[in-house]
């Protein structure tokens, strides 16, 4: 073998210095910020009492992670389906598919969100659907409602979502399918039984990022739902951009950031099945 | 080609790919609408068609100059992210190391930290320790968030491929350089090019890293749109997303034919 | 390494292009040579409210003083929170020469010794101005440029009789078509204020004001928008009525085509003052006061007048009748319920919390 042992880290390294620079600082930047008063000198747990102690505040975390569970939850269950069509069928129709699935992140958020604000107005196409209402929507139409939130960040996060759960559904190989189906399975059953738990480990990496992208979001829901419906990431941007309370920002970037973590570690311990 | 699908599961796969397209594209329409009105703010249904707010968007300064900085952002930073990425990839996928999964782990990890996290977090480091944001602290964070995905990819393909061919170059005197050149990288192709992909995508629609990070000569264009939109009301901005849609289309049915990118995803 | 990125190398190579040939293309061209301009080829950055305030930015300011010194105005939009957190970010290398503030930041700004006082003797238009717009100076910041009163808008078309009263934001008959402004926007705070002293109370107590406004926006009969552009979605796509609001505003919707109108309250009106200042730690703060000097001649107080309906801050300033007509004149100037700055920078963040805590759901 002639393989210098120093190969594999040489190709680690770049990537990992660029991490712990890029990444590592203005995360523990960020921590230690939490933690500074915000008139400056001295550690305090002020911040942090600040921000347990206001309904507010709290509310706005609590619809934050609501509001991601349910958007992943929706995006991971409709993603799953259509990875799975988009790994069996042809080049082009899979292409297809992913223009449309993708074309959304293209435009950008504010705009995108602009076609939302017509279609859920009180003149929109959408508000005038029957049966509407039992997703609260009321004279303002979707617009102001968590539905209408919902249904908005869905669509951005629906691509993510089949496109990690593509990569790992293609790696399941056909043969398993076929054999299964030789085996006297049907079609259901087979993708009960057979595709659908390989495919776990996908899923649930998929429910990871979709989670994480969702519970940093705040232009959507600020723009379809409203300054009524305040979510932590919106609230993190108002107080450091207009309040320019920078400490009291980066104690809610804690809490958010430990949220993530936890639902995430949840969410990888579902995924691991045992082979 | 799938072999015996039950009708009822073909039936409800078109149904679903029919409402994805709905799902997916009645908000684009409805942009794309409102980007033909005549009028001189955003309306829905257009009144009166015209495509003066296109020639606004084409000609105008306020979109060109962020559409070149985010061009050229989001290539560099996917370039970087692939080449980092793939080189990361390469080494955990192919090498047994110690401690695999935790550098794994780390290497994933922008996947899960909120970029507004990224974004107020690098802003105060950048302004306390050095001069204040910059074009090229906005490159390395969106390469730092494109790294991940160019990972995920990568290994995904790795993962699946066969070993013995490397082995068989190696045996056959094959150098280091000539076993990546014909033998590791095109193995990875389909993954490097999705994960670039994702990379570049990433960088060119961010807006929440970007609006932390500007400064007056620094403007990318979703925060040019996102600006405008504040303190204008013109259709123009509809215009300019139509168009992004438009090239991205092209572009991508253009890749399908050239590279077949639909493989590149599976 | 031959990896397969034909894409990103064409894309590439297109930017390459494009950055070329807008350099070639893109540097503005000087005007004549002339002895008079001491300031030839001097950049001046200047932050803008886009659209179409930048429009009479333009056309009223930076074109008769780039011609006048030679200078290179750059104008870089920004509005006035974001203004603000980025001059205090930049503190130690300030990007902005001129730096506009419509919501009174100038305040905290001149606190933090972040821009610089301008002497009266620096500006050639300081006879002719308003006392209004120079009581500031004292204390440190900048200039009124431009005054715009905080009213109510209507929609012409569904309101048959114009609101009169503040207290008509309350009225049972708007139920379901008000649109209120969020306090991180500081229309929002000075129209509950204008209500509170509607409702007969004074900026030391606001418990009336805001829980009245707070309670309207919690039952849902109005809704909360938080910038502009969130108002002129609520008034051509969500059906709302009335909204208190500032009258520049109302202008650019209503050239914009909407059917708005913009009225003044019988209680009288509060009004929002927008400021020019220079930045401090810059090179030539000289030339930022020649280019606040140059906002506030007469010629440029019109162009504001006739494009969105500024009230002049220069006395000398001679408008079209159909401009004065809709214009607050000079003599009105003394009726604007000028807030007290401090008070309100002092209470701003508890105020905005108990709105916030009463308005969410």
């Amino acid at each position: 073998m002639t393989i210098s042992r120093r190969e594999p880290w040489l190709l680690l390294l770049p990537a990992v210095a660029l991490l712990a620079l890029g990444f590592l600082t203005p995360v523990v930047g960020m921590l230690v910020s939490s933690v500074i008063a915000p008139e400056g000198g001295g550690v305090t747990l002020s911040n942090f009492e600040r921000l347990f102690g206001s309904e507010y505040y709290l509310g706005a975390a609590e619809r934050s992670l609501r509001l991601s569970l349910i958007q992943t939850a929706l995006a991971v269950i409709l993603a799953t389906p259509i990875a799975y069509i988009m790994s069996r069928a042809t080049s082009w129709v899979r292409t297809a598919v992913l223009v449309v699935v993708i074309l959304p992140l293209l435009t950008s958020v504010v705009v995108r969100t602009f076609g939302w604000v017509v279609l859920m107005g009180p003149a929109g196409a959408l508000s005038s659907l029957p049966g509407i209402e039992l997703l609260g929507a009321g004279s303002q139409g979707l617009l102001g409602t968590e539905a209408g939130v919902v249904i908005a960040m869905v669509q951005v996060l629906l691509p993510f979502a089949v496109l990690t759960i593509l990569g790992v559904m293609s790696s399941v190989k056909q043969e398993l399918e076929e054999a299964s189906r030789m085996l006297g399975a049907n079609f259901w059953r087979t993708l009960r039984h057979v595709v659908i738990p390989l495919s776990l480990p996908g899923i649930a990496s998929g429910a990871t990022l979709v989670f994480a992208l969702s519970v940093s979001s705040f232009i959507t829901p600020r723009l379809v739902g409203g300054v009524q419906l305040p979510v932590l990431a919106g609230t993190i941007y108002v107080d450091s951009t207009v309040g320019l309370d920078w400490p009291f920002a980066a104690a809610q970037s804690v809490l958010l950031f430990a949220g993530v973590i936890l639902v995430i570690a949840a969410t990888l311990r579902l995924g691991k099945v045992d082979r | 080609m799938v072999k015996s699908v039950p009708l009822v599961a073909k039936a409800a796969a078109v149904v679903l790919l029919a409402f994805l397209a709905l799902y997916m594209l009645v908000p684009i329409i409805v942009v794309a609408g409102a980007s033909l009105s005549e009028s001189r703010f955003l309306a829905f249904p257009p009144t009166g068609l015209s495509l003066e707010w296109y020639v606004v968007a084409l000609t105008s300064d306020v979109y060109l100059g962020p559409l070149q900085t985010s061009l050229l952002i989001a290539v560099v930073a996917a370039v970087i992210a692939a080449t980092l990425g793939t080189a990361a990839a390469l080494a955990v996928t192919r090498f047994p190391l110690p401690f695999s999964g935790a550098i794994q782990s780390f290497l994933l990890s922008p996947l899960i930290v909120p970029t507004i996290i990224m974004g107020i977090g690098t802003l105060t480091l950048v302004s306390v320790i050095g001069q204040g944001p910059d074009l090229w602290v906005l490159v390395v964070v969106h390469a730092v968030l494109g790294i991940p995905y160019v990972m995920r990819t990568v290994t995904g393909v790795m993962a699946r491929s066969d070993r013995f061919t490397e082995e068989a170059a190696r045996t056959l005197g094959a150098g280091t350089w000539s076993r990546y050149r014909f033998v590791v990288l095109p193995m990875a192709r389909p993954g490097i090019v999705a994960g670039a992909f994702f990379a570049f995508n990433i960088s060119f629609d961010d807006a929440v890293i970007a609006l932390f990070l500007r400064t007056p000569q620094l403007e990318t264009l979703p925060i040019a749109i996102y600006g405008r939109l504040e303190f204008s009301t013109d259709p123009s901005v509809a215009a300019v997303s139509t168009l992004m849609v438009l090239i991205t289309v092209v572009t991508m049915i253009a890749l399908e034919k050239a590279i077949g990118l639909g493989k590149a995803f599976v | 390494m031959r990896k397969n990125r034909m894409f990103p190398a064409i894309v590439g190579a297109s930017i390459t292009a494009l950055a070329l040939a807008s350099c070639a293309s893109g540097t503005p061209e000087a005007g004549g040579e002339s002895e008079e301009r001491p300031y030839e080829g001097v950049e001046l950055v200047v932050t803008s409210f886009g659209g179409d305030w930048e429009a009479a930015l333009i056309a009223g300011v930076v074109e008769p003083f780039e011609a006048a010194t030679g200078a290179e105005v750059t104008l870089v939009t920004a509005y006035s929170a974001d203004a603000l957190a980025q001059i205090t970010a930049q503190a130690g290398n300030p990007q902005y020469d001129v730096v506009h503030f419509s919501g009174g930041q100038e305040l905290v700004a001149a606190q933090n010794d972040l821009i610089l006082p301008i002497e009266a003797s620096a500006l050639s238009t300081y006879d002719e101005l308003q006392p209004l717009a120079v009581e500031g100076m004292a204390d440190g910041y900048g200039p009124v440029i431009q005054v715009t009163p905080v009213g109510l808008v209507y929609n012409s078309e569904k309101v048959t009789e114009a609101p009169t009263s503040w207290t008509d934001v309350l009225d049972p008959a708007y139920a379901g078509h008000v649109a209120l402004t969020d306090f991180s926007n500081t229309y929002g705070v000075l129209s509950m204020l204008r209500v509170n002293d509607a409702l007969g109370s004074s900026i030391d107590d606001v418990t009336e004001g805001l829980t009245a406004l707070g309670n309207l926006a919690a039952s849902g009969d109005a809704i909360v928008v938080a910038s502009s552009a969130d108002l002129q979605a609520a008034f051509a796509q969500r059906d709302i009525w009335l909204a208190p609001y500032a009258q520049d505003y109302a202008e650019t919707l209503r050239q914009a085509g909407l059917p708005v109108e913009f009225v003044i309250p019988e209680e009288g009106i509060t009004a929002s003052f927008i400021t020019a200042n220079v930045v401090a730690g810059r090179e030539n703060p000289e030339l930022a006061e020649m280019f606040i000097d140059f906002s506030l001649k007469a010629e440029a107080q019109q162009v504001f007048a006739e494009l969105m309906r500024y009230a002049p801050v220069n006395t000398t300033v001679e408008l079209s009748d159909d401009v004065a007509g809709s214009v607050l004149a000079a003599d009105q100037f003394d009726t604007i319920e000028r807030y007290d700055s401090q008070k309100i920078a002092d209470n701003r963040q508890t105020w905005t919390d108990d709105w916030n805590s009463r308005i969410s759901q």
